[in-house]
């Protein structure tokens, strides 16, 4: 990568790739992108899956240096074992307050700031890519456009994890914005606790 | 070349913590826990917040009183607030009843101005204490009204933002107290927050 470039440049793809869902809705088709772009933007149109991928994102990228090798090594095989794994038809989604309280305890774990233990970050990692898998079911088409869009679904969760992360390593330096990324792990666990309660009150 | 630069982030600053004042003060003209029927998604939770100038008053001057206090409150104060806030709005939700959350929310108002105004500086556990014990009245405010939302994952995450980017007009205001005259500024707003506390207190202000 050359580091030379500006800086906006680099950020200008991945704020043009958050400014896309606005328009789409949880869970539903993206009609006319297709089957593998229809994946690849699932994860960051689902509202709530957005919030876990931003929490891990955080969590992934708020220590310096950089180091995404135990959150990968975990989150990439488990996410793609889980999407294999809807296709069985056994899982349709994900019990929503299991989904919720892993986005809780990654955004509160943020907001601590404490470094983890390698087992802890694995675990964690593979908890929330085993919780986000299984909640992509595609549920009707051919099996050839399902493993196309599933496909791109595991590009997607991939690549949104590896971004986040990736361009908060730049803002990692200056003690505000540490204190920043900490804020948002709070408004994260924030949120992530008020939709709890209305998961678990349904 | 070193002072110009100062000078430069200083001036920098100044229309920051305007700007962000003006933010403040814009929706100050809405009312409060208007029931609206049906609440739905992102915007609902968004605005939610901003429609209220009870909930207004508090939540900057939260922001105002870190910026105050300085460092570690400045962030501990808006990190510690969302976090009770919703536990205070999982209550609403749940629907367990929470006694005087009116009482409680002009309450926050009133004390937190007058905090900002006097310069009050206890200790970070007690602000921290005093900020978290309103934040459950504030929450249990929004928790209620939630179960109307459309999608209460949205409805959250507007919510939260919404709340937090209060606190940051605050900060941004409060950071005027780098400057003897933005002291005084800063404690006039805390005055006037107390004032608004007061009015919603006794019914001055309708809610």
């Amino acid at each position: 990568m050359n580091v030379n470039k500006p800086f906006w440049r680099r950020v200008l793809p991945f704020a043009l790739l958050l400014a896309l869902p606005a328009t789409a809705s949880a869970h539903t088709a993206i009609s006319g992108v297709g089957d593998f772009l229809g994946g690849v933007l699932h994860p960051v149109t689902t509202p709530l899956h957005l919030l876990l991928l931003l929490g891990l994102g955080l969590l992934a990228g708020q220590h310096a240096p950089l180091n995404l090798k135990i959150p990968l090594a975990t989150f990439i095989p488990v996410s793609a074992l889980a999407l294999v794994f809807t296709m069985t038809g056994m899982v349709k989604t994900v019990y929503p307050p299991v989904l919720i309280g892993l986005t809780l305890v990654v955004g509160l774990l943020v907001a601590l700031e404490k470094p983890l233990p390698a087992v802890v970050t694995g675990t964690l990692f593979g908890l929330a890519a085993l919780a986000l898998g299984l909640d992509s079911t595609v549920e009707n088409g051919r099996v050839i456009s399902i493993a196309r869009t599933l496909l791109g679904t595991w590009l997607g969760l991939t690549l949104a994890l590896i971004d986040i992360a990736y361009y908060l390593s730049f803002f990692t330096r200056q003690k505000w914005q540490q204190v920043g990324i900490r804020v948002a792990g709070s408004w994260i666990t924030a949120a992530s606790f008020m939709i709890l309660a209305f998961a678990l009150r349904r | 070349m070193n002072s110009q630069l100062y000078i430069q982030n200083r001036n920098t600053l100044f229309w920051c913590a305007l700007g962000l004042l003006v933010l403040a003060l814009f929706p100050s003209s809405a009312s409060a826990h208007q029931e609206t029927g049906t609440v739905w998604g992102f915007r609902s939770g968004f605005i939610h917040p901003l429609t209220g100038l009870d909930h207004i008053a508090a939540m900057v001057a939260v922001g105002l009183w870190g910026a105050f206090l300085g460092a570690p409150a400045m962030w501990v104060l808006p990190v510690v607030f969302p976090l009770v806030m919703a536990f205070g709005g999982a209550l609403g939700v749940l629907g367990v009843p929470l006694p005087g959350v009116e009482t409680g929310i002009a309450l926050s108002s009133l004390v937190l101005g007058i905090a900002v105004a006097f310069g009050t500086r206890p200790p970070l556990w007690v602000a921290a204490l005093i900020v978290g014990t309103f934040a459950i009245f504030h929450g249990h405010a929004h928790g209620a009204e939630m179960p109307k939302a459309a999608n209460a994952t949205t409805y959250a995450i507007g919510f939260v933002i919404a709340t937090g980017l209060l606190h940051l007009s605050g900060i941004g205001f409060g950071l005027l107290v780098r400057w003897p005259w933005g002291q005084k500024l800063v404690r006039l707003g805390g005055g006037a927050i107390a004032l608004i506390g007061l009015g919603f207190l006794f019914h001055f202000i309708p809610a």
